[in-house]
């Protein structure tokens, strides 16, 4: 039996990123908080300290500060008609664990997303006509415009103390920003940080192609630098331990550095640490949530944890399941196409080449997570589609975080793979390539959806999230696509070797790491009969619940999600303000 | 299940290992001495300036020993891994021979350790075969599997090649890895290939290029060959001294060991 506790205000379900933001903006006007979070605080440990924080093998390799797969993981089949199987060793992508989330350990590449995501629908209907979108793509409009988020942007990128040059400030195009931006109120808070060679050659190429290469916005600390909560930044070494690594230097903003230590010296937060959630308890009559249940890792006491309101700040994934697991709203079915959790799950179309060149010291060991040089002339809808066959894009860009030895080495393709031939290669040019690579947009299909497996449990006993997914024709037109558009930068750049590119194909590969954007799940719109959540994240099956995470995200687009994430996250805790004084649909 | 067939495969063999265990005693006094002649695999390569020979027992001499001694392998094992990381990383003018780099002792000690037992490996039944994109969905740890995988190649070389493979001269065991990883060795119970390709050779590349806190990787020996500085990696200013130019850390890169 589980010990009931006192009764708490807001309940926030995962301690990560999103939490920390909404948290912020309830605990500064006092609201009462408590954030469960399954894992622990890693401040102080080998994971954050020299020497062991350079350990390639402990972090990156063997993955300890991701998810346990020995706990929970997730099963996949690639249609209906298989039967699904536990993904025993993730790779696709790779959930965080530990107060933070896992936007400790990411590379910090910040973007906005372009003006015309949150409408995309519309978007795509005025310019290409209602009939050009498939049947089968499920994208929509999520009900909240970027004007209205533009404020929140600028504060998350003022609080995360965001590296970048300005592409359109208030309708004007700037030079050296992207061109292609969503209009900015102000430029960023930092400037830019110093190109990479890999970033020369890579401009130098795409200029001559005409496109205009710009600094990729950064979460890594150009210098020294101190947010409007007063909260310090050190300055980024460049040490090529960004994506996979909590930062030893504090130069990455993330909610471990920026937002727990703050929130955990106000008088209205509460942290539980290793406390994993079990069930959301949810009164199907009243149609409101009434608290969580969870069990304390340390004790394995079984607790419930009444609230008010409780936030599901989980994840995608995590997110997702615990709807289908309390029966809150309708599971996804893709014969009938009713119901809604569990529908327009999707990821991220990679593709890339690397570029070997004799006589140019590329020095990939001096990097950061977000430390690259980009175009976007072939995103979103940035460029005409008429005729073209798909839907989306992405963002190409000289893709060098780091020199690791063991997992971004690369030699020339047709080189052995052991050998003194084969070492001799990696002596003669570890130091002289790098990739190019495409960070392209999934669009929705019908039949891509998340649901509870039927077979397989956790560590708790209880079901998998089963992934029912795909790589369906639209993303695999689309990375043909891109994957050209690579090849002619990367035959511009003039290196002496410049293998083709392998587009991204089918089937679902889960062993291959894409990037850990997963999105989908609990989708937000303005119909609750196509949305699991409100534009204001509230859910319309239970007014005193709210969603925040890249499961909200009908589609998922060619930038990265954080940023469009920490600006809801932050609207997300003034409207939880809003509604703990006067509770109703918002 | 596994015991027993490694009992059948593995009884002449211990006779085998006797022999190469007395050879990579000697071979890492003097690299090169039995297994892996430097060179001799790669014949096509254009050769070193300097003797390859004289070069590689340079190295060897300045580097430390790897850590003596097994956890997990068994004699047969032992015999087995010695003379695939010797032919792997052959002694050359870059590296001395893979047992003198560590690389036998940090397959050990992995398979010994967490990730060998199955540590963040989900290991729940029921077990099905499935697509290659689903990865890894055998009821067995690692190192269970490494073993059952090294017993069934060596009962598939003894087949083929009328010996076990640690009796195989370079270029053979070379060629026996080759067919493998190229799904040529079968097994009625094992998939070969993916266990090559997926475990073994994974293992190999870490036991390189991991830091040598891990038992390989001896002296740095594989950072200073390609060039990775290694630790502390505090480089703000170098970012902007060396862009575009020879990064003079890069030929004495340090390690955790350095810092401890
Ligand atoms: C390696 C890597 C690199 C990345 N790089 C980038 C990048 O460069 N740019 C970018 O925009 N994004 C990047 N991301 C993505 C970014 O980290 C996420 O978008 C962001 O962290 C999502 O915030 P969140 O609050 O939804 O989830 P998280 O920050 O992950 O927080 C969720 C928390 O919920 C907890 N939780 C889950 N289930 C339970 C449960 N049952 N009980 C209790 N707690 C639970 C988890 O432990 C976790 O701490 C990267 C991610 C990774 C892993
Ligand atoms: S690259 Fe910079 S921001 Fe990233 S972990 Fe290293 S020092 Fe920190």
């Amino acid at each position: 039996m589980a010990t009931r506790l006192k009764h708490r205000t807001v309940v926030f379900v995962g301690g990560g990123f999103t939490a920390a933001l909404a948290a912020r903006q309830l605990t500064a006007k006092g609201v009462d908080v408590v954030v469960l979070e399954r894992g622990i605080d890693r401040t102080h440990t080998a994971a954050t300290s020299l020497p062991s924080q350079r350990d390639e093998l402990r972090w990156d390799v063997h993955g300890d500060l991701f998810q346990d797969w020995s706990v929970q993981t997730y099963t996949l089949r690639h249609n209906d008609g298989e039967t699904a199987l536990p993904i025993r060793r993730l790779q696709a992508f790779k959930p965080g664990e530990g107060m933070g989330g896992a936007a400790n350990h990411w590379n910090g590449q910040t973007w906005r997303w372009s003006e015309s995501d949150p409408v995309l629908r519309t978007q795509l209907e005025n310019r290409y006509g209602k009939k050009a979108i498939p049947a089968e793509m499920a994208i929509q409009d999520w009900g909240v415009t970027y004007a209205e988020m533009e404020s929140y942007h600028d504060q998350f990128e003022k609080l995360f103390g965001i590296a970048g040059k300005a592409g359109n400030l208030r309708g004007k195009v700037q030079e050296g920003g992207n061109p292609f931006e969503a209009p900015r109120q102000n430029e960023f808070p930092q400037k830019p940080l110093p190109i990479t060679e890999a970033g020369v050659i890579f401009s130098e190429a795409t200029k001559k192609l005409g496109y205009k290469p710009f600094p990729l916005p950064a979460a890594n600390s150009p210098e020294a630098y101190t947010n409007p909560d007063g909260m310090q930044l050190g300055q980024c070494q460049f040490c090529g331990h960004c994506e996979r690594f909590i930062c030893e230097a504090n130069a990455k903003a993330s909610p471990e550095v920026l937002l727990y230590p703050m929130l955990r010296n106000r008088k209205s937060f509460e942290l539980r640490l290793q406390t994993h959630v079990l069930d959301i308890l949810y009164d199907r009559k009243a149609k409101r949530v009434t608290g969580v249940r969870y069990i304390d890792r340390v004790t394995g006491e079984e607790y419930e944890q009444p609230a008010d309101v409780v936030v599901l700040s989980s994840f995608t994934m995590s997110n997702t399941k615990f709807l289908l697991m309390a029966g809150i709203g309708t599971p996804y079915n893709p014969r009938t196409g009713h119901g809604m959790v569990g529908k327009n799950f999707c990821h991220q179309t990679m593709s890339g080449t690397r570029v070997f060149f004799k006589d140019r010291w590329i020095n990939p060991f001096l990097a950061s997570g977000a430390s690259q040089t980009v175009i976007d002339e072939f995103n979103g809808d940035n460029f005409d589609h008429s005729g073209l066959g798909f839907f989306g894009g992405g963002y190409i860009y000289a893709n060098v975080t780091n020199g690791r030895p063991i997992t971004s080495r690369a030699v020339p393709p047709g080189t052995p793979k052991w050998g003194s031939t084969w070492k001799k290669a990696n002596a003669d040019w570890y130091a002289h390539n790098f990739t190019i690579s495409a960070h392209g947009s999934w669009y929705p299909h019908r039949e891509n959806y998340v649901d509870l497996d039927p077979t397989y449990v956790d560590a708790y006993g209880q079901p998998l999230l089963r992934m029912t997914f795909d790589v369906r024709e639209n993303e695999r037109k689309m990375s043909v696509y891109l994957s050209k558009k690579i090849d002619e930068i990367a035959k511009a750049t003039g290196a002496d070797i410049a293998p083709p590119t392998a587009p991204r194909k089918g089937p679902y590969d889960s062993q291959v790491y894409q990037t850990t954007h997963v999105t989908g799940g609990t989708i937000m719109g303005n119909d609750p009969g196509t949305s699991v959540v409100s534009p204001h994240l509230q859910h319309w099956d239970a007014e005193n619940l709210f969603v925040v995470g890249a499961s909200v995200y009908p589609f998922n687009a060619g930038y990265n999600p954080t940023g469009p994430l920490g600006a809801l996250a932050l609207r997300l805790g003034d409207d939880l303000n809003d509604y703990v004084a006067c509770p109703r649909h918002l | 299940m596994t015991n027993d067939q490694s009992d059948k495969t593995f009884h002449p063999n211990r006779r085998g290992f006797l022999g190469v265990a007395a050879a990579t005693g000697a071979a890492s006094l003097a690299p090169g001495v039995l297994i892996g002649t430097a060179g001799l695999a790669e014949a096509s390569e254009p050769a070193p300036s300097q003797s390859v020979d004289a070069s590689a027992s340079t190295i060897a001499a300045k580097l430390p020993s790897p850590v003596p001694g097994y956890l997990s392998f068994g004699p047969d094992e032992a015999g087995f891994v010695e003379v695939m990381v010797n032919v792997m990383c052959p002694a050359d003018a870059l590296t001395p021979g893979g047992v003198d780099c560590g690389l036998a002792a940090y397959i050990d000690r992995q398979l010994a350790g967490g990730f060998g037992k199955g540590a963040r490996l989900y290991m729940r039944g029921p077990w099905r075969e499935g697509k290659p994109e689903l990865g890894y969905q055998l009821p067995l740890t690692p190192e269970q599997f490494f073993k059952a995988g090294l017993a069934a190649a060596d009962a598939a070389c003894r087949k083929r090649n009328g010996k076990a493979f640690s009796e195989l001269d370079e270029g053979g065991a070379d060629r026996f890895l080759h067919e493998i990883a190229d799904g040529k060795v079968t097994d009625e119970r094992v998939q070969l290939a993916s266990w090559f390709n997926e475990l073994v050779y994974p293992l190999f590349e870490q036991a390189c290029f991991a830091d040598p806190v891990y038992g390989g990787n001896v002296g740095k020996v594989f950072w200073k060959a390609i060039g990775y500085p290694g630790l502390p990696a505090v480089h703000s200013q170098d970012m902007v001294d060396f862009r575009g130019k020879p990064f003079p850390g890069a030929a004495d890169p340090k390690s955790i060991a350095d810092f401890a």
